[in-house]
């Protein structure tokens, strides 16, 4: 039994994406009796493979969007704990949120994650798994904890996925898959593709030039070509401003935006840096509060962990577009 | 000035009596670190962890306990003696090589260095020699430590093969601005939100990764310098009387320069691939030893390693345990703990003169 399911999984190593659409559509969601032969699972991403036995009961969260896929999969019952927001949990996620303890504000470090004695721990980022806070994945196989690094979190000696819907919904039946519930990833596609189909017709950014502004004041941290931002812009028709640029972000001069005069801007609202924030910049600068879009009160925000790969990104472009159209 | 000796000043018994209290000190400060942490464990269940790893009867330790007592704190507790130690002789034997009291064990380049290869590693991906994860960190730092001290050596040496002190110092901050401008241009235009997370961590010093195997080496390496330097106490103590003192007083200078100088580098670089540039041991701790045993070497270096080692037990152990549940950076902890302690020192020598 578990050599043909390790053979079936050799090819995870070789070619990622592939196995994952493998192990998605697998047969084993209809053979559930009692974990059945679902187990073991292996769940593979950054090129690490841990192996998962029975479904996890005490798994930890490390950051908030690890959270939120747990959460948007109705997991909190095999949680023991959760780290590390960026900002709120959404409303629909609150009350499932609240009943999973909180292990830290940030990083709990390796004591703490130990006594919550998890049998999982999902990361988004590298550095959940670093030294100051769960420790190397391998370590945690060792110990009987099998984990996963998110396939956007990959550090740099590992290419992380793409950003696209299609990832996102990559990883959440990856996650599913751990826990032996595909059916309900299934469900949060189906659900997620609709939306985005209804806004691909409607297209409520069409013709619409959006300079999306994530944070900075020197110089502006704006949505570049290849992330969370470009996404939710091509969602609802607009077009981004620095598409031309690469990476998820990247730090552009205020020349730039001056010059191109933008229809719109898009605000992130995070902790670190609030919409409130940055609207009271742009209209006290003497060069910013002339631009098209400032005089007019242009303009969109939207919440950072909307912005940001993951199970809300979606819930960033329905925003975006409503916001859009209310804008007229 | 500290630096300065005075002989007259030493009290032939109070090296032995601080290195008895020392001694004591730190076997008492290993016991009682390993009880605390940001996870509360019974200080009777800590006994019994340690009690059965060494073969004592024990009852009732839980898998938890024992993973937290025995395979994270101990290791770490280890781990923090040694490195405290090794960074203390380190600076001590640099201050009196250089005749500068600001001398640090980062003085030739290392840190610098060491930076410019974790941070490759962490923001470029660099690999080095195949290894992945926290090896392949430990090896970028220490190989860019290796190649700092090859060019501040390179540039400090004279054409006789001398290496003058102040041209060594200066080549030092030289080589330690280019690291630093690497370092900064990498992390401003590679990195992301997490790698830069990741490279600050790493440059405030951590042992957080120490595990059993790491802290035995070490150890080794601490206590082997120890050893190898202690053997050049009496050079140490000619050369605070400057070059051409030493020369007559029969040590041959630029060898011993060379041997010690890279020997502590070595050093140096070997405690920093393991727990990143932990700031303040190595500068304050000699200064403070020398205020209370006077500036014999073969008091001093001994003293100056007890005293590191119980320095840095205390501030790992705040390190981990200050904030509940995180990890506060020890170069952190060190400074804020230590820059004080050291000024009450300066203020009570200032007037006791």
């Amino acid at each position: 039994m578990t050599s043909s399911r390790r053979t079936r999984f050799l090819p995870a190593l070789l070619a990622l994406p592939l196995a994952l659409t493998a192990c998605g559509g697998a047969p084993e969601a209809e053979s559930k009796e009692a974990g059945g032969d679902h187990y073991p699972v292996e769940p593979t991403s950054c090129g690490f493979t841990s192996t998962i036995s029975a479904p996890p009961e005490r798994a930890v969260t490390m950051n908030q969007g690890a959270t939120e896929v747990m959460l948007s999969l109705g997991l909190e019952d095999s949680m023991a704990g959760t780290a590390y927001l960026d900002d709120a949990v959404p409303e629909k996620w609150r009350a499932a949120y609240d009943s999973v303890e909180v292990l830290s504000k940030e990083y709990p470090d390796n004591e703490t994650l130990l006594k919550a004695e998890p049998d999982f721990v999902y990361g988004s980022y590298a550095s959940a798994f670093g030294d100051e806070a769960a420790g190397p994945q391998d370590e945690l196989e060792k110990l009987g904890i099998g984990s996963f690094l998110s396939l956007f979190g990959c550090d740099e000696n590992q290419p992380s996925a793409d950003v696209s819907f299609d990832s996102v919904w990559k990883e959440i039946e990856v996650v599913a898959d751990v826990f032996d519930v595909e059916d309900r990833a299934e469900a949060l596609q189906d659900e997620q593709e609709k939306v985005l189909e209804e806004l691909a017709e409607s297209r409520p950014g069409d013709g619409l030039e959006v300079f999306w502004y994530d944070s900075g004041d020197r110089t502006a941290f704006a949505g570049a070509g290849e992330g969370g931002p470009q996404l939710v812009l091509e969602a609802v028709g607009a077009t981004n401003l620095f598409a031309d640029l690469e990476g998820g972000w990247a730090d552009v001069s205020w020349e730039r935006v001056v010059a191109a005069d933008p229809d719109v801007i898009v605000l992130a609202d995070a902790s670190w840096s609030t919409a409130e924030d940055k609207i009271a910049m742009l209209e006290k600068d003497p060069v910013l509060k002339d631009l098209r879009a400032v005089k007019a009160e242009a303009y969109v925000v939207l919440p950072f962990s909307e912005t940001t790969p993951g199970v809300r990104l979606a819930d960033g472009a329905v925003s975006l577009g409503k916001q859009l159209a209310e804008l007229g | 000035m500290l630096q300065t000796v005075h002989p007259a000043r030493t009290r032939p018994g109070a090296g032995f009596a601080t290195g008895a209290v020392l001694t004591a000190l730190l076997l008492g400060s290993v016991v009682v670190a390993v009880g605390i942490g940001s996870v509360h464990v019974p200080a009777g269940d800590v006994i019994d962890v340690v009690r059965g790893r060494l073969g004592l009867p024990a009852e009732g330790v839980t898998v938890i306990d024992d993973r937290i007592v025995w395979q994270l704190r101990m290791p770490r507790v280890v781990g923090a003696a040694a490195t405290g130690a090794g960074l203390a002789i380190a600076g001590a034997v640099l201050q009196s090589l250089t005749r500068n009291d600001l001398a640090d064990p980062y003085l030739l380049g290392v840190s610098g260095g060491a930076t410019v290869g974790a941070v490759s590693v962490i923001v470029l991906g660099v690999s080095v020699a195949g290894l992945v994860g926290g090896a392949a960190l430990g090896a970028g730092a220490f190989v860019g430590a290796l190649v700092a001290l090859a060019l501040v050596l390179m540039l400090a040496t004279g054409r006789a093969g001398d290496l003058p002190p102040a041209r060594t110092v200066l080549a030092g901050v030289a080589i330690g601005q280019l690291c630093a401008a690497y370092t900064s241009f990498v992390v401003m235009i590679s990195g992301d939100h997490d790698s830069a997370r990741r490279v600050l961590a790493w440059t405030m010093g951590s042992l957080a990764g120490v595990r059993w195997q790491s802290a035995t080496i070490l150890l080794v390496v601490a206590l082997g310098a120890l050893v190898g330097i202690i053997a050049y106490a009496a050079d140490l103590d000619a050369f605070a009387f400057g070059d051409a003192s030493a020369s007559s007083l029969g040590v041959s200078i630029q060898r011993v320069r060379w041997l010690l100088m890279v020997g502590t580098a070595l050093l140096t670089a070997c405690l920093v691939a393991y727990t990143g540039a932990i700031g303040f041991v190595g500068l304050v701790v000699p200064h403070v030893v020398r205020l209370v045993a006077g500036p014999l070497h073969r008091r001093l270096l001994p003293l100056s390693a007890l005293a590191g080692a119980v320095l840095l037990i205390w501030a790992d152990t705040a390190a981990r345990s200050l904030l509940d549940g995180q990890e506060v950076p020890i170069g952190v902890v060190t400074a804020v703990f230590g820059a004080p302690l050291f000024a009450f020192l300066l203020r009570r020598e200032s007037r006791s003169r």
